[in-house]
């Protein structure tokens, strides 16, 4: 596990655009962290990073999902905030997304826990003042 | 009696035309591409290279799960658009029964498995005797290990696996059921074209509904209901 502090959103996202060249098509990232931590700020960053214009990007609370494309590899940007049961993740097409050669990545996954496969990458956010935030990166080391 | 048969069920697409018992044509692909932009174009190209125009269809069958969700909306999407149209009868098909169909001359127990993830798997078993199927299970959601003691009960049969969790079940049982094989590639996945004869048993018993009344058909997987939020959260 390698842990980060950042002072800003914008090191957030830089520190997300460095995970980012790291991916490849069929890899999940799963986010741990309540509300207001960074995530929706995270994946703008691996938008950046993955060559998508991060202005696309936008929290998918309410879609459930939003789908990135035009960079190295389109982005599949899933919230499970709402995300009850296991009916209603299936429901979300999560499953399908998993074989459609992109990137995953899950806002609030703790709610699909039990659904992820093993070989998550897992982002912990943990809040150390106003806007400071240490995150945790596991399964995959950044260069 | 001409019959479409379409399935987007899983990863592999394909479709298929038959007259009677007779199958005039198939087309498959599973190389990963997204159903909703190949399926209805390998369908008219189908039916075009067999002659057969839309207008002498009597039937459209398709299969309605258990399956990927997006899969089967644009299997059952392409069917009903097509049924509305020309006004005819659509047939609902049990994508496992369906499985088993690829494997109709096995004398046997034919287990058709797909992974519903989370080792757990949406699977049925027929009994295969001279080319007939007979149902010894229904369609339902269980975990691998569910699956396991179900094939321990039937230790005297040869049993064969089909089907996108074949090689899943087939690897992670922790002692393997006696009898037990798992079926070539070329025949592991759904298969429009061994559908037909089921479809076309189906029409002729009347198993027809009409365009709307094609659902899909959700199989509730209870265990993972339970383990699918993390512990930490449940005294929230
Ligand atoms: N170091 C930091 N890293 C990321 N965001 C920060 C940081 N410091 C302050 N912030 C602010 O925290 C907020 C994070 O919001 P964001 O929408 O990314 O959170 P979220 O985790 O997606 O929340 P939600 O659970 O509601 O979806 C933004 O307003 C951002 O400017
Ligand atoms: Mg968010």
């Amino acid at each position: 596990m390698q842990r980060f502090i950042t002072s800003s959103a914008a090191e957030t996202e830089q520190l997300a655009s460095r995970l980012a060249q790291t991916l490849q098509a069929g890899d999940i990232i799963a986010f741990v962290g309540g509300m207001g931590m960074g995530k929706t700020c995270f994946t703008h960053g691996l938008a950046a990073g993955l060559g998508i214009d991060p202005g696309e990007v936008s929290s998918p609370t309410f879609a459930l999902v939003n789908e990135y494309r035009g960079g190295r590899l389109p982005l599949f940007h899933f919230d499970m905030y709402r995300v009850e049961s296991f009916d209603g993740l299936y429901s979300t097409g999560f499953f399908d997304y998993l074989d459609m050669g992109g990137v995953v990545a899950v806002e609030w996954s703790e709610n699909i826990h039990g659904a992820l496969p093993q070989e998550v990458i897992r982002v912990t956010f943990e809040r150390l003042g106003d806007t400071q935030r240490r995150i945790a990166i596991e399964g995959r080391v950044l260069p | 009696m001409k019959l479409l048969i379409l399935d987007s069920s899983s990863k592999a697409a394909s479709a298929a035309v038959c007259e009677d018992g007779h199958l005039l044509g198939e087309s498959y692909t599973n190389a990963g591409k997204t159903h909703s932009a190949t399926l209805l174009p390998m369908a008219e190209a189908l039916l075009h290279n067999c002659s057969v125009p839309l207008g002498e269809l009597d039937a459209l069958a398709v299969t309605v799960g258990p399956g990927s969700f997006t899969g089967l909306r644009i299997g059952m999407a392409a069917i009903k658009g097509m049924a509305l149209a020309r006004d005819l009868p659509c047939i609902p098909l049990s994508t496992l029964e369906g499985l088993a169909c690829n494997l109709l001359g096995f004398d046997g127990l034919i287990c058709p498995v797909l992974d519903a993830r989370v080792s757990q798997v949406y699977t049925a078993l027929f009994r295969c005797q001279n080319g007939t199927l007979t149902r010894l299970a229904e369609d339902c959601a269980i975990s691998i290990q569910e699956l396991k003691q179900l094939l321990d009960t039937y230790p005297d049969e040869r049993k064969i696996l089909v089907g996108d969790g074949a090689n899943l079940c087939y690897n992670s049982f922790n002692s393997r059921p006696e009898n037990l094989s798992v079926a070539p590639e070329h025949l592991l996945y759904q298969h429009a074209g061994a559908m037909a004869s089921l479809a076309w048993q189906k029409a002729r018993a009347g198993e027809n509904v009409s365009a709307d009344e094609i659902v899909p058909a959700y199989l509730r997987l209870p265990q993972a209901e339970r383990e699918l939020k993390l512990k930490m959260q449940k005294g929230e």
